[in-house]
Order: structure tokens, then sequence, then C-alpha cells
């Protein structure tokens, strides 16, 4: 990952090279998973549902994106506002494709047939990105070029910067749209009792729509960042490099908080970039993957529901 | 012309048929009550015609327009609420949350402070408790809060499922004598009960036997028909 780079690590004072760059690249890193782990957490909060798929829908919104920047198939070369904004109505609307197909006919299947599902979703767009885009990585659009911060020890891509700041509005911005706005308690209402809620003249269709059209929307910009900081998209790439992490965000988060999801990926970020940094490769080869799954598992066995969630 | 008019109406779930093709007419402003015993087709009438359940044949009119076929949203926005079986709050959510969603078809959302404070004149337990979570309220509470949101939106007819199931005999008396309330504030009732106490709430009487009515008349005659109650309410009154 490129969005910080230590430039010569020869120089630099020991202090600095055990914690600022750990805690900088670990805040961007974070960061990105949490973006993703919002959209899990508004699935998750919403209908109880994990979706695995999630990942990929921000992979296709960056292929896509990608295409239209580069006037590739059936878009011809685009300028990268529109290239964007091709990437984030991609996913929109898969996330609503997905509703409608997979979701709404399993309204009342048990939970695991629908989660179940999502991993179908994952590997038919995995399969559909191959077919659409080859196995070659491809550029991802970047939004920004240049460099945010740049020392002799330390390197923040303006994409790493920008990504700190779209997670932390987006997360506050989705809080104050479950607290205070009618459509954000209408989806609350319906994952905590669908009949009262359509009782009252809620419609469950239409509010499970919305749901996943801003799930995929986040899963959107959450996929064009990340690509944009790694550089390259391929089909499965962002499941394959940020699904477990943004997953691991989420839980340590607390589930339904959606500012959970914000500290919970700068947490994992940190964790990861600690143990990348602290724990030679000869020592324990993928540390930071290693030591996420270890912080996953005590989450989970100490305190189910997260940092900041409640058991509801 | 009364206010409900339902005609042969059939339903039921998957291919098993549950009603047999029922009517009934319902006045507006009177309380209607259908008794009959666990697994009669009480809660099935009941969210038929709130639109939780769709409607194979027969026709159901309300206010002379015809409402079968409408789904829930349709129907609550005609006048007609229900307060389901199980009360079914949002557990998650606060006392005045719930009530607020009550009112979630109405156009003047700038006036729904007064029916809140309504609901609170009828359940002064609610107001006690308006920022609780509904979910950590009472059984008792939660009857009332089920049928608070139900008045929420300001129906013309307010259904309510079986509203003392659970409930202290005291505090089924207190229910329906807020139901009695709000039936003279001007809102037409039908009550799902296998209680007996609320017959004197009664202006018309129904019962219900494996998917149809087998009885329909005023309150006093089946209060006076001793034999109907030992018939139909012998076990549940004896519960
Ligand atoms: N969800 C359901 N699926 C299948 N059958 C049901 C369902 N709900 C109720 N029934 C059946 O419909 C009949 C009437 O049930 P119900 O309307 O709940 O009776 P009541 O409210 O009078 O106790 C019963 O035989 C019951 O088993
Ligand atoms: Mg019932």
């Amino acid at each position: 990952m490129s969005a910080v780079l230590l430039t010569a690590p020869q120089q630099m004072q020991p202090l600095a090279l055990e914690f600022v760059v750990p805690v900088v690249s670990g805040l961007i890193q974070g960061s990105v998973y949490g973006l993703l782990g919002l959209g899990l957490v508004l699935l998750y909060k919403s209908g109880r549902i994990f979706n695995f798929a999630q990942a990929e829908i921000g992979t296709f919104s960056a292929l896509f994106a990608a295409f239209a920047d580069q006037g590739t198939g059936p878009f011809p070369d685009l300028p990268v506002p529109v290239a964007i904004l091709i990437g984030l109505l991609t996913g929109v609307g898969l996330g609503l494709l997905v509703e409608r197909v997979v979701i709404r006919p399993l309204f009342s299947a048990p939970k695991v047939t629908v989660v179940v599902a999502t991993a179908g979703v994952l590997l038919l767009l995995v399969a559909l990105g191959g077919f659409l885009s080859g196995p070659e990585p491809r550029s991802a659009v970047q939004i920004f070029e240049g460099d945010f911060l740049e020392t002799s020890s330390l390197r923040v891509t303006d994409t790493g910067a920008l990504v700190v700041v779209v997670l932390a509005v987006l997360a506050v911005l989705s809080a104050l749209f479950f607290s205070r706005t009618r459509t954000g308690t209408a989806i609350i209402a319906v994952s905590q009792e669908p009949t009262a809620t359509r009782l009252v003249g809620i419609s469950v269709e239409r509010t499970s729509a919305l749901t996943w059209g801003i799930a995929g929307l986040l899963g959107a910009i959450a996929g064009i960042l990340l690509s944009g900081t790694v550089g390259v998209v391929f089909p499965g790439s962002l499941t394959f490099i940020a699904l477990v992490p943004a997953f691991t965000a989420a839980v340590l988060g607390g589930v339904t908080a959606l500012p959970g999801a914000f500290v919970g990926g700068v947490v994992v970020g940190m964790i990861e970039s600690f143990a990348q940094t602290n724990i030679p490769k000869d020592v324990l080869p993928g540390s930071g993957k290693v030591v996420l799954f270890v912080a996953l598992l005590a989450v989970l066995l100490l305190r189910p529901a997260g940092l900041l969630g409640k058991e509801t | 012309m009364s206010l409900l008019e339902v005609e042969e109406l059939r339903t039921g779930y998957g291919a098993l048929p549950v009603l047999q093709g029922i009517s009934f007419n319902v006045e507006e402003g009177q309380t209607a009550v259908i008794f009959g015993l666990n697994g009669a087709g009480k809660t099935t009438t009941v969210n038929c015609l709130a639109g939780v359940l769709p409607t194979w044949s027969g026709e159901v009119r309300f206010d002379g327009k015809r409402i079968s076929g409408k789904d829930a949203p349709g129907i609550v926005k005609a006048g007609i609420a229900l307060s389901p079986e199980g009360r079914r709050v949002w557990p998650g959510l606060s006392v005045l949350k719930n009530l607020e969603l009550g009112a979630w078809v109405r156009k003047d959302q700038k006036a729904i402070g007064e029916t809140v404070e309504q609901v609170f004149g009828y359940f002064p337990r609610l107001e006690e408790r308006k920022d609780q979570m509904a979910g950590t309220l009472s059984g008792g509470e939660q009857q009332m809060l089920a049928i608070g949101r139900a008045i929420m939106c300001k129906p013309r007819l307010l259904m309510i499922d079986e509203a003392s199931l659970g409930l202290s005999p005291k505090l089924a008396q207190t229910v329906f004598q807020v139901v009695s309330q709000i039936n003279d504030d001007g809102t037409t009732v039908i009550i799902v009960e296998q209680n007996v106490g609320v017959l004197p709430y009664a202006d018309q009487a129904l019962i219900m036997e494996k998917g149809a009515l087998t009885f329909d008349g005023r309150g006093e005659e089946l209060e006076r028909s001793g034999e109907l109650r030992k018939t139909y309410l012998g076990e549940a009154a004896a519960e």
C-alpha cells in the first residue's frame, strides 16, 4: 500500500520510526477499513445481515470508474469527476439490484440464508468483473495526485488524507441520519419490528431498497478511495485486501454503532501497522493480519457488543 | 351505510384457507368485540383488514370505499389502525419515538405533539416513561403503548388484537376503560378478546369459530344468552 511511504528510515529518530509512522499509516489504512465497515454496519443495523459482497460492490464501482477514466469498453474517455460519478452510480445501482433480486425475495427466510446469498453475490461479482475487466490489475482513478505531507521520514498522499476526512464526515453524517431524520428512524424501525413498521404505514420494501442504495453508495466511496490509495483495482481486489479488516473494524466498533465503524477502523489500522512495523517478517510473516485476527477473537470473546455498541 | 362493511371475506396462509367467507358490518361510533377460542381466525381477520395479509376474495368497504386489496400503508392512510397481537412495539426506540412513528402517514406532522399529549392523557403511565426504551416496559405498559401508537394516526377505526392478553384482571379493566374513552371521543373500535370482562363495553358482539362467524348481535344479547357464553367463552373465561 502506497498511501504512506517511509522515505529514509536510516536517518530517522527511533521514536518517530516506532510511533509516528505506524500511527499515521494506521490512521489512513484504518479509515479505509472504516469506510467499508460503515456500509457493513448500515446493513447489519438495518437487517441483521452481514453482506459478503460489500467490498466487491466497491471493487465494481472502482472498476467502472477506471473504465470511464480510461475510455475502456462502452465508455468514451471521460474526465475524472465524471468517471467518479459513474463509479458512485455503479455502487448505488448494484446495491439496488442486489436488494431487488436477492434480499427482497428472501425477506422471510432465515438470516443465515440471506448471508450465504450475499456470499453468492460476491462470487458472481468477482466472475463478472473478470469477464468485463480481465484478470490484469487496472490503474485506479486518482482523485488527487499530490502529496498532502512530505517530510524526511513520512509521506502522506492527498488521497490518503482525503480518506481520513471522508470517513470522519460520513461517520458523523450517517449517525445524524439515523438519529435525526424520518427515513433513518424508519430504517431502524424496520430492523426492530417489521410488522409494526408496516402497520404505521411505512413501506418496508422502499425502506429496504433505500438502505441498500445507500450501502451501495458507501461501498462505492470506499472502493474508489481504497483503490486510489492502492493504485490499482482488479476483480476481487477490495474483498481480498479489506473485507476481513473492515469486518473486524465493524465488530470492534460495535456492529450497530455507526461512529463505531470509524473508531473500529482506526484501531484496526493501527493494530495492523504496529504489528507490521514491530514484528519482523522472519519471526511472523503477515504479522499485521495475524494480530488482527487475534484482536477480533479477543473482542468477540470479551466484549461482543464492541467498543461503542449496545446490546440490542 | 355502515362505516365498515365486510363481505364474503376469504384469506389464509400459503395454500391453507382460514377465513371461510365472513361478512359483518360495524357502525360508526360503536365498539365491536370479536370473541372466539384460540385458532378461531380472529387475528387473521384483523390482519387481513389491516392489509398485512392479502385478501383472497370478497370485498371490504370503509366509509363506502373499497379498501380490500390495499397494502398496510394504504389502509392506514384510509383511516384504519391496528394495535397488533403480541404488542410489537419497537424495543430499541423510546416510548416517545414509538408514538411519533405511529403518526408516520399524517400530513400535519407539526400537530402530532397534540396527539402525543392526548395519548398521555389516556395513559399517564406512558408520559412518566416517555424517554424509556419501549423494550424495558412491562407487558401492560407495552400494551398501552401499542394502543397509543395506533391512535397517533388519528384513525376513524381502531382495531386492537388481544388487548388484555397477559394482563392482570385489574390492568385489563383499566385498558378496557381507556378504550371505551377513546370510543367516546369519536373513534370506532374493534376489539379482539378472549376475556369476557370486555362485554360491558361492547355495543356489538361477534363470535368466531373455525374461520366463520357464529354470532353477530348486540352486546346485551350475547350477555343475556348464557348458553352462548358457556359454549363459546366457557374455557376462555376460566383462563
Ligand atoms: N402464520 C401462519 N401460518 C399458517 N397458519 C397460520 C398462521 N397464523 C395463523 N394460522 C392458522 O390460522 C388459524 C387462525 O389463527 P388466528 O387467526 O391466529 O386465530 P386467533 O387469533 O383466533 O387465535 C389457526 O388455525 C392457525 O393455526
Ligand atoms: Mg389471535
